[in-house]
């Protein structure tokens, strides 16, 4: 199948008073047409500037994407000029951010602000992007969408803002999705809800979604290909199943071990992967998992490992991955996770 | 199906909002009231002034017609070329709202200009906008606008022009640093994701959110510009004789305070007054407009 999105060896760094920041290091990955790919690792890893980077949205001029592809529809969106790339945002590409709370702007009316891009891109009236932002937001499960259009933000509960967060990020019906988070500032309950709202938008409109997480329990129920991420570079990357059932990398294995877990019978507490995410400035030699991992040798202090094919299309960056007695002692079924 | 409490309900607006609150501001009600009073008196004095009171420029050569003290002829009295002082002082308001509002225009013009692109880009741009602002502050206000007058040459429009320039940098400041406190929230980046433009983010989106401070200031400079009118005026490098304007009339009757009081009474409450009012104004516009104050 023809790639929709592919990424080549995106690298992405800020200066800062400190020193280099490689908040992103020779990234990788691909996003076919109507497929989900997961991007989770911890805080600080890299995850939100890939998605940044995509959109050329990265805050210039302390941050600059210094290397790299970004190739949507075979045209590679780092080359473009300024206006063909606005031209993309919002259009073609979209995204929804992670605290609906303070991504809408207090002074417009909801309306108003969903039926925007839809002036900017689709050449509507005012009044005419007014009308479909009152369909978008029927769509995304707004009651009396009609009267709740004219509301301004404000008015609007955090799950209701994320819904029309949803609504406006689908009106000119984009070929990629990407959620930074977008369940992270909400309840619960509220949580389930967005995410099925967002499965549901994506079996209508055949949008991809690059969806960005730290819950994995996210990850097991929408994702197609998952990417760990940690101190900026890929570690594992491969599909959903494979990932979680067959995890390769150490530091996925922990991420997997670190989860509450009520499917099995199990007595034991939770085990939290030890030591503190690295500083970007500083990496650790070698592997930056190296000094949180429990199967650190000399070789993980010395070399940095490549990210390799370990198996059909399962990669992972570890210098033990491809040993075969190198493997997690309980695998964990996919699926089933949270 | 039971709707939510809030559909059918009136939408509230942020000026909805801030007019309710402003509202219950007691003395920003008789801040507003009195500069409508100013306004309303000095619009429509072609009307009823000159033909009750006297022309407020007709010279009155007759015996006894010069310094006369209050009557019912003339309310507030007559200078010592026997005009009339209410009709120069309601004439004067004209002058002094024209310049202030003018003058703080001619601010806003350039301070938000200036504090909009500071703001919104940073850097070396952000530099020298606020170095330049600096300048002007290094410079004591009201001899700078007296060096400004002597180079323009005193006149009613070089009062405003005068004033408006120097007003710029307290503008640009208050507004930059709103800029950058409302371009850090995500909505921002929300409208830069959706492919909008600089100027389309910057007017459409940044603005609207950054303009309440600037709409206190404002109102409160136009006391100030009031307030240096009457000074220039006074120091006979504003607006020049015979026009009525309340600095002048304040210059002229300096060496008369005691012989007739009047003559400095009135176009000084005047002054006082107006100037107040628009300060109480702002005060009460910087509380109507904070959004944090809930009722």
């Amino acid at each position: 199948m023809s790639e929709l999105l592919e990424v080549k060896n995106l690298s992405t760094h800020f200066t800062t008073r400190d020193g280099i920041v490689k908040a992103v290091d020779d990234v990788s990955f691909s996003l076919e047409p109507g497929k989900t790919l997961a991007v989770v690792g911890e805080s600080g890893s890299g995850k939100s500037v890939t998605a940044l980077s995509i959109m050329r949205l990265v805050a210039e001029p302390a941050g600059r994407i210094v290397n790299g592809q970004v190739l949507f529809k075979g045209d590679d969106v780092l080359k473009m000029n300024e206006a063909q790339v606005r031209e993309l945002r919002g259009d073609r590409i979209a995204m929804i951010f992670q605290d609906p709370m303070t991504s809408l702007n207090p002074v417009f009316r909801v309306g108003r602000q969903i039926g925007e891009s839809l002036i900017l891109h689709k050449g509507m009236t005012r009044k005419e992007a007014f009308e479909r932002a009152i369909e978008l937001l029927d769509m995304v499960g707004i009651p009396h969408s009609r009267e709740r259009a004219k509301d301004y933000p404000h008015q609007f509960s955090g799950g209701m803002r994320q819904r029309a967060m949803i609504a406006m990020a689908l009106a000119c019906d984009p070929d990629i999705l990407i959620a930074d988070e977008p369940t992270t500032a909400l309840d619960v309950t509220i949580q389930a809800q967005i995410l099925e709202l967002m499965i549901e938008m994506q079996e209508r409109t055949g949008a991809a979604i690059i969806m960005i997480t730290h819950d994995l329990g996210v990850v097991a129920d929408m994702a197609d290909d998952v990417m760990v991420m940690y101190a900026g570079r890929q570690v594992e990357y491969g599909r959903s199943d494979d990932v979680f059932h067959r995890p390769l990398h150490p530091y996925a294995w922990g991420l997997l071990d670190s989860l509450p877990r009520h499917d099995v019978d199990e007595k034991g507490v939770l085990v939290p992967i030890t030591g503190q995410p690295p500083s970007l400035i500083n990496v650790p030699s070698g592997c930056a998992f190296h000094p949180r991992c429990p199967y650190a040798r000399e070789v993980c202090r010395a070399d940095v490992p490549a990210l390799t094919d370990i198996m059909d299309g399962h990669l992972s960056a570890c210098h033990f991955s491809a040993d075969s007695g190198f493997h997690r002692s309980v695998a964990r079924p996919a699926g089933e996770v949270a | 199906m039971t709707a939510p409490a809030s559909v059918g309900a009136k939408s509230r607006t942020l000026w909805g909002d801030a007019w309710r609150r402003l509202r219950h501001n007691k003395l920003a009600i008789i801040g507003l009231a009195w500069i409508v009073f100013v306004v309303l008196m000095t619009a429509s004095a072609e009307l009823w002034v000159p033909s009750t009171f006297g022309d407020p420029l007709a010279i009155d050569t007759a015996p006894g017609a010069s310094l006369q003290s209050p009557s019912f002829e003339h309310p507030f009295g007559t200078d010592k070329l026997g005009r009339d002082v209410f009709s120069r002082v309601v004439y004067g308001a004209r002058i002094s709202l024209t310049v202030g509002v003018i003058a703080v225009s001619i601010s806003l013009l350039i301070g938000v200009l200036l504090g909009a692109i500071s703001g919104y880009y940073g850097g070396f741009t952000d530099t020298l906008v606020m170095r330049s602002a600096d300048v002007f502050f290094a410079f004591p206000y009201i001899l700078f606008a007296i060096a400004l007058i002597a180079v323009l040459g005193p006149s009613y429009r070089n009062v405003f022009i005068a004033i408006g320039i120097l007003g710029w940098p307290s503008i640009a400041r208050v507004f930059r640093s709103s800029i950058l406190s409302v371009k850090e929230n995500e909505y921002v980046d929300a409208a830069r994701a959706m492919g909008a433009s600089d100027l389309r983010i910057m007017f459409r989106h940044i603005m609207p959110n950054a303009v309440a401070p600037i709409i206190v200031y404002g109102t409160m400079s136009i006391g100030g510009a009031i307030i240096t009118e009457a000074a220039l005026s006074f120091l006979g490098m504003g607006v020049q004789p015979p026009t009525p304007s309340w600095g002048l009339m304040l210059s002229d009757a300096k060496s008369l305070m005691f012989r007739a009081p009047w003559l400095t009474i009135w176009p000084g409450f005047a002054i006082l007054t107006t100037v107040l009012s628009f300060v109480l104004m702002g005060d009460g516009l910087r509380d109507a407009l904070d959004v944090k104050m809930k009722d």
